[in-house]
């Protein structure tokens, strides 16, 4: 139970972490490269009936 | 115990479960082709049927059989089930006698549930059952309602019966009954795929592309919203994101794993999972089957991309299937049934084969530019298959075994093959009604609130009902949309 409380503790009082530079190209790779595919698959789909 | 503990001890168990999954599958899927070629040795299963007289509910599933009656075929079903499933329970250290005693409860609720389910009042749905049975309405359900029976009496009981969910917990293992199922479902793929191989070819395609792109715009947005805008350090978003994004409780115990988490925040994260795939199962086949009844494949891998865990996501697609296609029916259109759980199925099997992948690129990052300590090991490309999910190697085996076979068996003989995966779905099924029950049990709303997950419930609301949801259709339909399941002969 004190564990339980010292979680709840933790997620209510944990201090903000800024996003290291790291992190932020995963983010932006991953996002990028996601809708990047998504978009061009999607069109390619389209035009030439690829599946 | 409570029902993080249990996700826990499961998370614990991970591997040897996946293999367990590998070994009762497989022989399930083998002992039912022995009855293609020679002795029926699984035709004692039961299968139930939809009833008005709950005399004539259970059969089993073979003729060879029928000596057995239904409520025969039942305690045999349930006897050979406790057998193999209490082998599973000692390697796993279980104590077996609890697991005895705990599944024996559990399956009687659990099947009680389907019978319940099968029931005309609640099942029937095409005007031809509704003059057969007689019947002057009927809840429209489909016989597939009893996964919904089945979930609702595991729920009742694990947030009004809480002691009584905790003394069943040593049975209570959804992992593992839906790794078995769907080592099963592997065969099923193949021999519905076989008639329409062109189809089944350009679906796999379908959902190789979508899952990718699904990941990697889920992930991204999900991590950004929990450490941005609710300020979750990056040992609680990064489980968080694989969690919810896509692949539910796997996937946020390997990326806890893989970035070093402690063992409680995967766990907690997973117990949230859960809850979120129960009240996904509850809503989305319904809108699916208001909304999507022209478009059934963009149902099937909505289903697959929105709902998260293997188990919820699976049976989410087995209950759209029938809606769908009894929809489809009184407007006078016959699908043939399962492409619609096919493309579900297909499309969270990839999402599990991505976990390993994910989680490797996650372990590098962490190991080498966040966490980096002087010494520590570098993430090695071995533990992509260390974090593989090892049942997905099952569903392949049976998939392409089962292929193999129905491309090259004769045709005086197909028939007796397509019944023998028949025979071996029926287990699939009575694993899915065990997982829909487990799921319900370890479901307690107050337990979850009382440990302060406020905060991380608030990520996943938002994030899975304002983003992932949408993004999932908007998947679906690029890719989906327009391509049809095969007209019923």
């Amino acid at each position: 139970m004190s564990d339980l409380n010292a979680l709840k503790q933790e997620l209510a009082k944990a201090e903000v972490e800024p996003l290291l530079p790291i992190e932020k190209k995963l983010i932006g790779w991953s996002l990028g490269l996601g809708l990047g595919l998504l978009i061009g698959l999607a069109v390619f789909n389209r035009v030439f009936g690829l599946f | 115990m409570t029902d993080t503990a249990a996700v826990a001890r499961g998370a614990q168990l991970e591997l040897s479960e996946d293999w367990l999954a590998v070994i009762i599958g497989i022989a399930i899927f083998a002992l039912s082709l022995v009855g293609a070629a020679g002795p029926d040795l699984l035709g004692w299963v039961v299968t139930t049927a939809v009833w008005t007289d709950p005399g004539k509910a259970l059969a089993p599933f073979s003729k060879a059989y029928a000596a057995l009656g239904g409520f025969g075929s039942l305690v045999v079903t349930y006897a050979a089930l406790l057998a193999v499933l209490g082998a599973a329970a000692v390697a796993l250290k279980i104590d077996i006698r609890r697991f005895a005693v705990a599944f024996t409860v559990v399956f009687l609720l659990a099947y009680g549930s389907w019978i319940v389910g099968s029931q005309a009042n609640l099942a029937v749905v095409t005007p031809a059952d509704f003059k057969k049975f007689g019947l002057s309405w009927s809840l429209k359900l489909t016989n597939e309602g009893g996964y919904v029976v089945a979930l609702v009496l595991g729920l009742v009981i694990a947030n009004f019966f809480p002691r009584f969910g905790d003394w069943l917990s040593a049975a209570i293992r959804p992992e593992l009954y839906i790794k078995i199922a769907i080592v099963i479902i592997g065969a099923s793929l193949a021999v519905t795929a076989v008639g329409k191989l062109n189809l089944a070819t350009s679906l796999l395609w379908r959902g190789v592309v979508a899952i990718i792109e699904a990941y990697l715009i889920y992930w991204a947005v999900v991590y950004f919203v929990a450490r941005k805008w609710f300020g979750f350090s990056r040992e609680w978003a990064a489980p968080l994101a694989s969690g919810i994004s896509i692949c539910g409780v796997s996937a946020a115990i390997a990326t806890g794993g893989a970035i070093r988490a402690r063992p409680v925040v995967p766990v907690l994260v997973s117990s949230l999972v859960v809850i979120f795939a129960v009240v996904e199962v509850l809503i989305l086949p319904l809108l699916a089957e208001t909304f999507l009844s022209h478009e059934p494949l963009v149902a099937g891998a909505w289903l697959g991309l929105a709902v998260k865990t293997d188990g919820a996501a699976l049976a989410a697609g087995g209950i759209t299937d029938a809606l769908i296609l009894a929809r489809a029916a009184s407007e006078g259109v016959n699908y043939q049934p399962g492409w619609i759980l096919g493309t579900t199925a297909t499309v969270k099997v990839f999402i599990d084969i991505f976990i390993g992948v994910w989680t490797f690129i996650l372990g590098y990052i962490w190991t080498n530019h966040i966490d980096r300590l002087p010494g520590s090991a570098r993430a090695r490309p071995i533990e992509i298959w260390q974090r593989f999910p090892k049942f997905i190697v099952g569903f392949l085996l049976t998939f392409v075994v089962g292929l193999a076979i129905a491309l090259s068996i004769d045709a005086a003989s197909a028939p007796r093959f397509t019944a023998a995966v028949a025979e071996s779905n029926v287990f699939r099924v009575i694993f899915f009604i065990l997982t829909f029950f487990s799921i319900g049990v370890l479901s307690n709303f107050r337990r979850l609130w009382e440990q302060g997950l406020g905060k991380l419930a608030a990520v996943y609301f938002v994030s899975l009902f304002g983003f992932v949801i949408w993004v999932g259709l908007l998947i679906s339909w690029l890719f989906f949309a327009g391509v049809k399941p095969p007209l019923a002969s």
